[in-house]
């Protein structure tokens, strides 16, 4: 996941809240090993080496490509899982590397959801494309860890990946689970959230950037151009009933750059915005 | 690419999206709240002793504002309004018996065989307090407070200060309080000279000026979470007071030596009015210093939870005391609870705690026949009752019933008094409404 993954549940006893670590631990992990890019032998990685043959997924696979490709629709084509071929030549570190134009244009020749053949349960990519499912996987993950808690029929717990998290269910022993959020900078004081119900996903990190000539590139890129998105916030942070709905929320703001408020007055789903 | 797209709404879209995604519809709303930075916590009582004695009704509210890093600001104010009467600490006689009024400006009569009561004791109350809390560092935590309160004849001024700090990982915390008073004293028609008589109405000639005391208050304390069901809280306390502690308003019955009746005056009483028996004002030492030892456990088992406390105390004024306390809250559905309540209390008289005043014995040093420095116990019984409302926040009720009842030491009786009803038992229902928001 990349993140420290932690569950915080109302037990009473210790080995139940192991029990149910590890229940939440293992869906993490197969969610990982199946759709990580890194992972020899993942889903993602089979049909990132197709090399321009046609690839059968199974079910779950396909939930997730339909899923994305319903975003890349929904965002009118920002939201691209074939977009993560430009961190090869972007790399946020704080540094002040621009890539040039033409080393741009050079890999948007590889981007582009529009040109993938994807008629359910078949997938074929031109070569020299990839995709790249971090942008989901990880709210995805939070999502089905307390489904699966769920259905065991466990006490009410948070699931909390690297500050994606769900509850399974309302707390009995408090009055809320106490979320904090960070601040503007990693120093600046956290925001406090009383979450009681639901799922907060936040988007953005303070940490990654780059910074030349007096003008900040925050790490979130646009496929269409190639570029970061200008004016996007340091971080959104949306409470929705999903994990998965709440990032993709998040998500979708911060590609909209100047426009992200705007874009989650629209939405319906409580919302804060650092900028 | 538009730069006018505009913005649509997308959440049905991509709830529908997610619903296909993760196979089912999500079962929950969604519930996220930031905590308000203002927290509000308000309460009504009402005080009533029996036999028209003392009435207290009191208001009262704590506003507090939450900032940063725990930091808070609390603001408190407090209205009592005191009517009634109380006992003025004569003794009970079988012909009626009539008193000048404290403010020397007239009198009132107490029938025969009635416990003499002094009813010009209403008075308003107003308090406020301040408090500022600080964490210092990541285990130490800092208070510092003020406080400040008047009414028509006492004015007071405080400020207090606590540190406390954390240890073993959080389950020890030791903390450690000071508190200083400086309180001022202008009673009705001046604090009279003690162990002078009460004189006829419009005589303050044995009246002084304001008097003052000061308190000074240290306490010692540590909290330990001994188990996931049980955390335990021992302090001690030093209490130092002053200065003029004497209550002013109350007297003592000079009496016979055999026959224990009080001294009829000498002389007739003046067309003004004036006292029918001799009575002396009651004298209290001008120093007070008190040891308190409490102890406390809140014990959780399956949901409920116990609150058992005991404290004892002993002073220089040869009192000691020892309360007993226990509250059982027990939860019901929706974020209700009831919680019973019950606390033991008892006391030994003062050492120079007086039934009255034997005229043929030298004049003691210090006496007084108030019966709060007797030798009683009290029981309350009560039930709480709260509950969380519509708009998430809490309200309550409580209801109690207060028994006093007390002893004079055989060795105190004279005479006729053994006929009598020597202690002014009492009975007290407490009624309080809360609201939290």
């Amino acid at each position: 996941m990349g993140s420290p993954c932690e569950l915080v549940c109302e037990c009473v006893k210790r080995g139940d809240a192991s029990e149910l670590s590890q229940l939440a631990a293992e869906e993490a992990w197969r969610i990982e090993d199946k759709f990580s890019r890194y992972t020899g032998g993942s889903a993602v990685a089979r049909i990132n080496e197709a090399n321009g043959e046609a690839i059968t997924v199974d079910d779950e696979t396909a939930d997730l490509l339909d899923f994305a490709a319903t975003l890349f629709e929904l965002s009118d084509a920002r939201f691209d899982i074939t977009s993560g071929v430009l961190r090869h030549i972007w790399s946020f570190d704080g540094g002040t590397k621009i890539p040039r134009q033409a080393d741009i244009e050079t890999v948007r020749q590889n981007i582009g959801w529009s040109r993938v053949a994807w008629h359910r349960p078949e997938l074929q990519m031109p070569k020299g494309m990839e995709i790249d499912l971090g942008g989901i996987g990880k709210e995805y993950a939070v999502d089905r860890a307390a489904k699966r808690l769920r259905e065991e029929g466990a006490p009410p717990c948070l699931v909390n990946f690297g500050g994606d998290l769900a509850t399974t269910a309302a707390p009995r022993v408090r009055r809320s689970w106490r979320v904090g959020i960070e601040g503007k900078t990693p120093d600046a004081p956290e925001r406090r959230i009383d979450l009681r119900q639901g799922a907060l996903a936040t988007s953005g990190d303070a940490r990654r950037f780059l910074e030349k000539d007096g003008v900040r590139y925050s790490h979130i890129l646009d496929p269409r151009t190639g570029w970061p998105v200008p004016d996007a916030p340091r971080s959104i942070t949306v409470a929705a009933e999903s994990c998965t709905q709440a990032g993709m929320i998040s998500t979708l703001a911060m590609l909209k750059g100047a426009e992200a408020e705007g874009f989650l007055e629209a939405q319906n789903v409580r919302w804060w915005c650092y900028r | 690419m538009s730069r006018t797209e505009g913005n649509k709404p997308i959440s049905a879209a991509l709830a529908a999206a997610t619903c296909s995604l993760l196979g089912s519809a999500i079962p929950t709303q969604v519930d996220a709240q930031e905590p308000s930075d203002w927290d509000f916590n308000t309460s009504i009582l009402y005080y009533g002793e029996d036999n028209d004695r003392v009435e207290d009704f009191s208001v009262k509210a704590i506003a507090r504002r939450m900032f940063v890093d725990d930091r808070s600001l609390s603001l408190g104010m407090t209205v009592d309004v005191l009517t009634g009467a109380t006992p003025n600490g004569a003794i009970k006689q079988d012909v009626v018996q009539t008193f000048t009024r404290p403010s020397g400006n007239g009198f009132y009569s107490v029938g025969p065989g009635e416990l003499p009561l002094d009813d010009t004791f209403k008075d308003t109350r107003v308090a406020l307090t301040a408090n500022w809390q600080q964490p210092v560092g990541d285990t130490s935590l800092v208070n510092i407070g003020g406080s400040v309160s008047s009414e028509y004849d006492y004015t007071h001024l405080g400020i207090n200060a606590k540190v406390a700090r954390d240890f073993n990982q959080r389950n020890t915390t030791v903390s450690a309080g000071l508190a200083y008073s400086m309180d001022d004293l202008d009673p009705v028609g001046g604090a009279p000279m003690p162990l002078t008589p009460m004189l006829d109405v419009g005589d303050t000639s044995n009246r002084m000026g304001d008097q003052d005391k000061d308190v000074l208050d240290v306490v010692l304390g540590v909290t330990q979470v001994v188990s996931r069901t049980l955390v335990v809280q021992a302090n001690y306390s030093y209490s130092y007071s002053d200065g003029y502690l004497t209550d002013p308003y109350k007297v003592l019955s000079l009496v016979d030596g055999v026959t224990g009746d009080t001294l009829l005056r000498t002389g007739g009483i003046p067309v003004e009015g004036g006292p029918s028996h001799q009575f002396l004002f009651e004298s209290r030492p001008d120093e007070r210093t008190k040891h308190s030892l409490y102890t406390q456990a809140k014990y959780y088992v399956d949901g409920k939870v116990l609150d058992i406390s005991y404290r004892f105390m002993t002073d220089d004024w040869e009192i000691d005391s020892h309360t007993v306390d226990l509250r059982y809250r027990w939860p019901l559905a929706g974020d209700s609870y009831i919680e019973p309540h019950l606390r033991f209390y008892t006391q030994s008289e003062a050492e120079f705690y007086l039934l009255s005043i034997d005229n043929s014995q030298p004049l003691p040093r210090y006496a007084s026949n108030d019966y709060r420095l007797g030798d009683f116990d009290g029981i309350t019984a009560g039930l709480k009752y709260g509950w969380r409302t519509g708009a998430g926040n809490d309200m309550s009720v409580r209801v109690e019933w207060y028994q006093q009842s007390g002893t004079v030491p055989g060795s105190q009786i004279i005479g006729n008094q053994a006929n009598r009803d020597n202690y002014p038992d009492l009975n007290a229902l407490i009624v309080q409404f809360g609201y939290r928001f």
